[in-house]
């Protein structure tokens, strides 16, 4: 191991244990959970009764000797939607006041100068900082995925499969980075301020704009969703008519999907529901099929994932090796 | 007590640390000017000045925090601004109001700051440093609930866990009780006499820089007044009963 490496491996597991030492870091932590595991554990509950009705119907229509039986519409990961927007929305909140934290207990401790004084580069003490995040992330994630997918499978009685599996994995790397990019927003805009606290004010009005408003806004201006049921469902417009009355309104149309693509959220959200089954269009997709359908999203995540990296670096670079100021 | 980063031969030729028409400035404000300065190895150098003189910029700049306005400054004969790794792996610092991290106990926090520094063996050099430093009861009790003293003992085992060449001390002895004051002039002397380490020591307590120090400087509104022994400096000021008074003088004829 390079004395870099073993660097950055000494500055991810201090990030690491400072994270799991913060009291609020674990209440926000403790909350996320909580919920989590509760939003599954209720639609664990209904959905064992959707999957009793169709084991009764299978075991009616064999008895009936049936020649052909409808097969499950039941998608067990689709019992994840809560979890994976909790995580969206409170996990980003986490991220970022994780990311906080690791800029504003430097200071407040002036340990900054202590490792600066070290042979210790930006560089490193970003990669250290984030990998020591990311440790955490994978840990909530892991947790939560394996508490959602036993949910599912003893109260929703519905155990997944090994295709399954391995799109919830990608769905679940999906997660540690989308939060591992909020972490870098909270890092990035409290090391660009002299008062910590400010940082967390505008990552947080930047969470506000990214997770909450843009997405929104992208949906609210979608002209299908003006109706419910959707408007060209009510048309009785198939997908061809539907491209067709668009083009007339090509500017708006890109207007609104520049919105919605301006938005780490809804590129992780799409491609979350995409894997998990969430959106009734991908069911039954093959992985090959569901990853080319989603690489519009996939390569937006990896840019803004790379454009936050560099920021965090950049940021920590240029950030004031000598405290100048402590809250 | 054994050297974990430095090899005991390497005996660099050059000075322990080389000043050259350094200068500083923050803004239109200019905090060092021009100062010409040559510390051997093995000395223990004691920075003399009042609160605003500048002292603190030399040693940020000496540590590679800051970056010099104009000259140069070296360190065991690299240069601060270009050649950084060299420099931050031979020196140790203990900056002024060390706090260190609060949750984590005292070998926690050494050990963090040995393995930055690229320490082998971090947990027995952490072992060792504390107990040559005489403080091994503190070495598992978090440092959120230190006083002052016991805080300070744990920044000099951060400072000098990896067995630097060169100690920088900011104002070590603020704070600090008279046994502490004491505890921590014994150490340095030790420090200097057992390890070698050049100490480059910022501080008011003239009383301290007398019994310690061999070498002394002083830092008047960012310029070098006076640089030399305290042997040479009290036959140079045969009138003057202390270096209290030597100090002074200085600053009088200075200004």
């Amino acid at each position: 191991m390079s004395e870099s490496t073993a660097r950055v491996k000494a500055l991810a597991a201090h990030e690491y244990r400072a994270a799991v030492r913060s009291k609020i870091l674990l209440v926000l932590l403790g909350i996320l959970v909580t919920i989590t595991v509760v939003s599954v554990y209720v639609a664990a509950v209904d959905h064992r009764s959707k999957v009793a009705d169709y084991a009764a119907y299978r075991a009616a229509a064999q008895a009936s000797g049936l020649a052909r039986i409808a097969p499950s519409t039941l998608a067990p990961l689709s019992l994840l939607r809560g979890a994976l927007e909790y995580l969206e929305i409170i996990g980003a909140v986490v991220a970022i006041t994780l990311g906080y934290l690791t800029v504003s207990r430097e200071r407040a401790n002036r340990t900054l100068t202590l490792i600066r004084s070290r042979p210790v580069t930006a560089g490193e003490l970003a990669s250290g900082s984030l990998l020591g995040a990311v440790g955490l992330f994978t840990t909530l994630v892991a947790a939560t995925t394996i508490v959602g997918v036993v949910c599912v499978g003893l109260i929703g009685n519905d155990w997944i499969n090994a295709a399954q599996g391995f799109k919830l994995l990608l769905a679940a790397i999906a997660a540690i980075i989308y939060l591992g990019a909020f972490y870098c927003v909270g890092a990035i805009a409290t090391a660009n301020t002299r008062v910590a606290a400010n940082g967390l004010m505008i990552a947080l009005g930047i969470w506000l704009l990214v997770v909450l408003i843009l997405p929104q806004l992208g949906d609210t201006l979608d002209a299908d969703n003006q109706i419910p049921g959707g408007l060209f469902k009510a048309l009785t417009l198939d997908r061809a008519g539907e491209t067709e009355i668009l083009k007339h309104f090509s500017t708006y149309e890109t207007t609104r999907i520049s919105i919605e693509e301006a938005s780490f959220a809804k590129h992780y959200e799409r491609f979350a529901f995409a894997m998990t089954e969430v959106q009734d269009k991908y069911r039954g997709f093959s992985l090959g099929r569901l990853l080319g359908a989603k690489r519009n999203d996939i390569g937006w995540m990896i840019f803004y994932s790379f454009a936050l990296v560099f920021g965090l670096r950049w940021s920590f670079r240029r950030q004031p090796t000598i405290p100048q100021e402590t809250t | 007590m054994g050297n974990h980063v430095m090899t005991e031969t390497e005996q660099p030729s050059a000075p322990a640390i080389e000043l050259e028409a350094l200068c500083h400035s923050y803004g239109d404000t200019e905090v060092l000017r021009h100062i010409d300065l040559r510390i051997e190895h093995g000395e223990i150098f004691g920075f003399l000045g009042h609160n605003g003189a500048g002292k603190t910029t030399a040693v940020n700049i000496l540590t590679t925090l800051i970056a010099p306005t104009a000259g140069t400054a070296k360190v065991c004969g690299f240069d601060v601004a270009a050649q950084r790794h060299e420099v931050t792996s031979r020196i140790g610092y203990l900056p002024a109001d060390v706090r260190m991290y609060p949750h984590l106990t005292a070998r926690e926090n050494v050990e963090f700051f040995a393995k930055l520094s690229g320490v082998k063996k971090p947990s027995t050099a952490v072992d060792e440093t504390f107990e040559y430093l005489s403080c091994s009861d503190l070495a598992d009790k978090r440092v959120g609930s230190f006083s002052t003293g016991m805080r300070q003992r744990v920044g000099i085992a951060q400072a000098i866990v990896h067995r630097p060449q060169v100690l920088f001390l900011d104002e070590p002895t603020s704070g600090l009780d008279p046994v502490g004051v004491r505890q921590l002039r014994e150490t340095i002397i030790r420090l200097n006499a057992d390890l070698g380490m050049t100490v480059f020591m910022n501080t008011h307590l003239l009383s301290e820089v007398a019994k310690v120090c061999t070498t002394i400087g002083v830092l008047d509104h960012g310029e070098l007044i006076y640089k030399d022994t305290i042997a040479a400096t009290t036959e140079r000021f045969p009138d003057e009963t202390s270096l209290e008074d030597i100090y002074v003088r200085m600053e009088r004829s200075a200004s």
